[in-house]
């Protein structure tokens, strides 16, 4: 009598059916593996236009993000350097730390029209907001409520000041940025609104409405603006822009909108006030005006790259075209198997 | 058929030397001598896969433990019996065979089959689907945790080498668990680069196995450098991107708004990878790709949506949804993971085209049939040629009853078959005799 037990492995095994006590697993798609399945092909056909269907999507793509790049006027100007005085420049950093009177007037030309609101940032490059050191020397739950006003074992060294918690501790919030601008046009002020300049999120949430500052900069060193101790911190919006900490060493934050036009030719003037010492560190200051589009910012990366990437799947279209025209190959043909190209070898 | 004409099994007593390459087999009849002699030849086929010839003794097993050592190759041996059970274990694949003799070689062995017949398959389609997916497995599990790594990597060079984390903590230790686990699990399970009756048609694709064409250096080195590329393009466009204001309220993103946007686009690309790389895609692919991708969009939503007290002092509250609030953040969605999979794109179509490997004109050699899946199954189903079912009712008859030879491979008729093949006179045995009366078309006295 032929074997009537069976086992199976592998889904191959399966018993016969025409034996009794068949103990063949219960059949589906899914155990057998046949489950229904698309198996693509990647045949010229498919390789050339998936790369024309790219660059019909993404050219376009590109020329929009470009003219909304282009769209945008934006004015840089570099302060740091031609801020300190001239018998200073030997010795930038005991200027910048000493008592000298700080003041420093630029001028800036519009060279083309700029339509409100127009916003004014401070660049800051060299200086490493992504530190890790710098990245976890703030108290989250301290800023969003007093009732944790002690929690400041992150924050060191800028912790407490003689026994008493600093609000806000750490040094993110130390070193707040305070050079300040003030801007006229043909000897009229032009308001510089510093209200709705950090985000939503954070102005609700994570900075409390009932945290005032307390001993702040009270230490040896002071590593930047001092804040008013009356005006809660959700309000305290430079501090807000300034501690949402940088990705990168070279930045920019939101310092504050004009809400008026200016016209090509305009010529504004700025007084600011150069606190901020960045010369320890050769680090840079810029001031910068600048509109925005839908899309941000004067920043042609986006539509470059579209364009770019369109302009090279077109061209590896044409490419790919030309190579198979060029070194056909017939789909499927067995001359390509490797035991007919070469017997006893092969790939 | 190459594996039928091989599925026999008579007594072959080996002497071996210690040199393997000298074993002397002493065949107890011609018979067997020409199936030692096509064994042989089998043998220079699969150049690097030998069967063991089966013996009552224990000395296959030293047999196989010879050729094992000696001649370096990979060895399998087939057996069913309890004196299988040594040269089952010097093997490197042992397969058991359980059946007539009992169970001893099922447990000695690595695996089990009911039927000698089962062995194509186990080899030329499961064994070599098996082999492709642990390279497919394996090469994608190094490459999405090269790219993942890499652009936190690149990230240290701008950070002052302070070693500060690109990504939240959750997300990154997330990653592998939740956010690209599923679809490698898909990959593994389903991968077949043909099917099962095209494998079979074509057992010279089972080359691909012994050359190790699916995990060899050169290979390693193109998913590597696939992985650095695509951690480029997912780290830099990100980053350059990003710089200045980002939508029209003139804001600008911190540092975990950038490397959220960079984790989308990251999980985006290499979820996506998966559909690239697989021949057979099954709906169970395109559930774990958008799964994953889905998974990562809700726990963003949920973990940027919740705080607490107990949270640290770098979190990512309000994070994805700031930046679902850009029109930026749509953009770059869709260019970063398109760049980073062309390149792969590029690479899969001119290799496909010049360097084409042999399952993939199988491929295409086959292309309009359509999914022959029900003729596999029904293959297997239908096991009994009609030689076999006619045989097997004659069977039932009360006469019988006493079929067994001892032996596991009742394949009557193929020896002679085989030896005339070789041109050997093949002295037939009583029992094939009356195995084959039994097989011919007219039922006849099986003479015992």
């Amino acid at each position: 009598m032929s074997s009537n037990t069976a086992s199976s492995s592998g889904g191959s095994g399966d018993s016969s059916a025409a034996r009794k006590n068949s103990k063949r697993p219960k059949y589906s798609k899914f155990t057998q593996q046949e489950l229904p399945a698309c198996k693509p092909i990647l045949t010229p056909g498919w390789v050339i236009s998936t790369f024309l269907i790219v660059s019909v999507i993404f050219i376009p793509l590109g020329v929009i993000s470009l003219f909304a790049s282009q769209d945008v006027v934006e004015i840089v100007d570099r302060y740091d350097n031609d801020c300190i005085p001239a018998p200073a420049r030997t010795n930038k950093v005991a200027f910048i730390q000493g008592d000298a009177p700080k003041a420093c007037n630029r001028t800036l030309t519009v060279t083309k029209r700029m339509k409100q609101p127009i916003y004014v940032y401070y660049q800051l490059d060299n200086f490493y907001q992504n530190h890790r050191r710098y990245v976890k020397s703030r108290s989250d739950s301290q800023l969003r409520s007093p009732k944790f006003e002690n929690q400041i074992s992150a924050c060191k060294p800028e912790d407490d000041a003689g026994g008493q918690p600093i609000v806000p501790c750490g040094l993110i919030a130390w070193s707040l940025f305070n050079d300040t601008y003030t801007l006229s046009r043909n000897n009229t002020p032009l308001a510089v609104n510093k209200k709705d300049i950090a985000w939503k999120s954070d102005k609700e949430h994570k900075f409390g409405n009932k945290v005032f500052p307390k001993n702040f900069q009270k230490g040896n060193l002071t590593g930047g603006a001092t804040l008013n101790p009356d005006i809660p911190l959700s309000e305290q919006e430079d501090l807000i822009v300034w501690m949402r900490t940088a990705a990168l060493p070279t930045f920019r934050k939101l310092y504050g909108k004009i809400e008026t036009d200016l016209d090509n030719g305009d010529t504004i003037q700025v007084t600011l006030q150069n606190n901020y010492n960045t010369y320890s560190f050769s680090g840079k200051k810029k001031l910068v005006l600048s509109t925005t589009s839908w899309l941000g910012g004067k920043n042609d990366f986006l539509g470059i790259a579209y364009l770019t990437v369109g302009g090279i799947c077109f061209f590896l279209a044409l490419a790919f075209t030309i190579m198979y025209l060029v070194k056909p190959r017939r789909l499927g043909d067995p001359s390509y198997l490797s035991w007919n190209r070469n017997p006893g070898g092969g790939r | 058929e190459l594996f039928r004409c091989l599925a026999i099994c008579h007594t072959v007593l080996p002497e071996g030397d210690e040199s393997p390459e000298k074993i002397v087999y002493q065949a107890a009849s011609p018979d067997e001598a020409a199936l030692v002699t096509a064994a042989k030849n089998f043998g220079f086929f699969f150049y690097s896969c030998m069967l063991s010839c089966f013996s009552v003794t224990e000395s296959t097993g030293k047999v196989t433990s010879l050729v094992r050592k000696g001649a370096k190759k990979i060895t399998l041996s087939i057996g069913d019996g309890a004196n299988d059970v040594s040269m089952i274990q010097a093997a490197h694949v042992g397969i058991g065979i359980s059946g007539m003799e009992g169970m001893q070689a099922v447990m000695a062995s690595d695996f089990a089959i009911a039927q000698f017949r089962f062995l194509t398959d186990l080899l030329l389609v499961h064994g070599r689907w098996s082999y492709l997916r642990i390279c497919k497995v394996v090469m994608y599990f190094f490459y999405k945790n090269l790219t993942f790594t890499l652009t936190q990597f690149w990230f240290t060079f701008r950070t002052g080498f302070s070693g500060q984390r690109f990504y939240d903590d959750w997300f990154q230790s997330l990653y592998n668990v939740f956010f690209t686990a599923l679809p490698v699990i898909v990959l593994g399970l389903f991968e077949k680069d043909v099917s099962a009756s095209l494998s079979k048609r074509y057992p010279e694709l089972y080359r691909e196995g012994i050359r190790n064409s699916f995990f060899k250096w050169r290979v390693v080195a193109v998913w590597a450098t696939s992985a650095v590329y695509q951690s480029l393009v997912c780290y830099l466009f990100v980053t350059t991107s990003s710089f200045g204001a980002i939508n029209s309220s003139g804001k600008i993103f911190g540092l975990w708004d950038v490397s959220t946007l960079v984790f989308t686009c990251l999980v985006i690309a290499v979820n996506v990878r998966i559909l690239l790389m697989s021949n057979s895609i099954t709906r169970w692919h395109y559930i774990t790709v958008g799964g994953s991708i889905l998974a990562w969009l809700v726990f963003a939503f949920v973990y940027c949506g919740i705080t607490t007290s107990r949270d640290r002092n770098e979190n990512v509250y309000f994070v994805i949804y700031v930046l679902m609030s850009t029109f930026y953040f749509y953009f770059t969605l869709l260019l970063v993971p398109a760049v980073s999979l062309l390149g792969d794109f590029i690479y899969q179509g001119v290799e496909r085209w010049f360097f084409p490997y042999d399952y993939q004109i199988v491929q295409e050699i086959h292309r309009h049939e359509s999914d022959a899946t029900k003729a596999d199954h029904l293959e297997i189903e239908n096991e009994l040629t009609p030689q076999e079912a006619r045989s097997y009712a004659i069977s039932q008859l009360p006469r019988e009853l006493s079929k067994h030879t001892g032996f596991a491979f009742d394949s009557p008729g193929y020896e002679s078959f085989f030896a005339s093949q070789l041109g050997v006179y093949a002295p037939q045995k009583a029992w094939d005799v009356a195995r084959r009366a039994s097989m011919r078309s007219r039922p006849k006295v099986p003479k015992k």
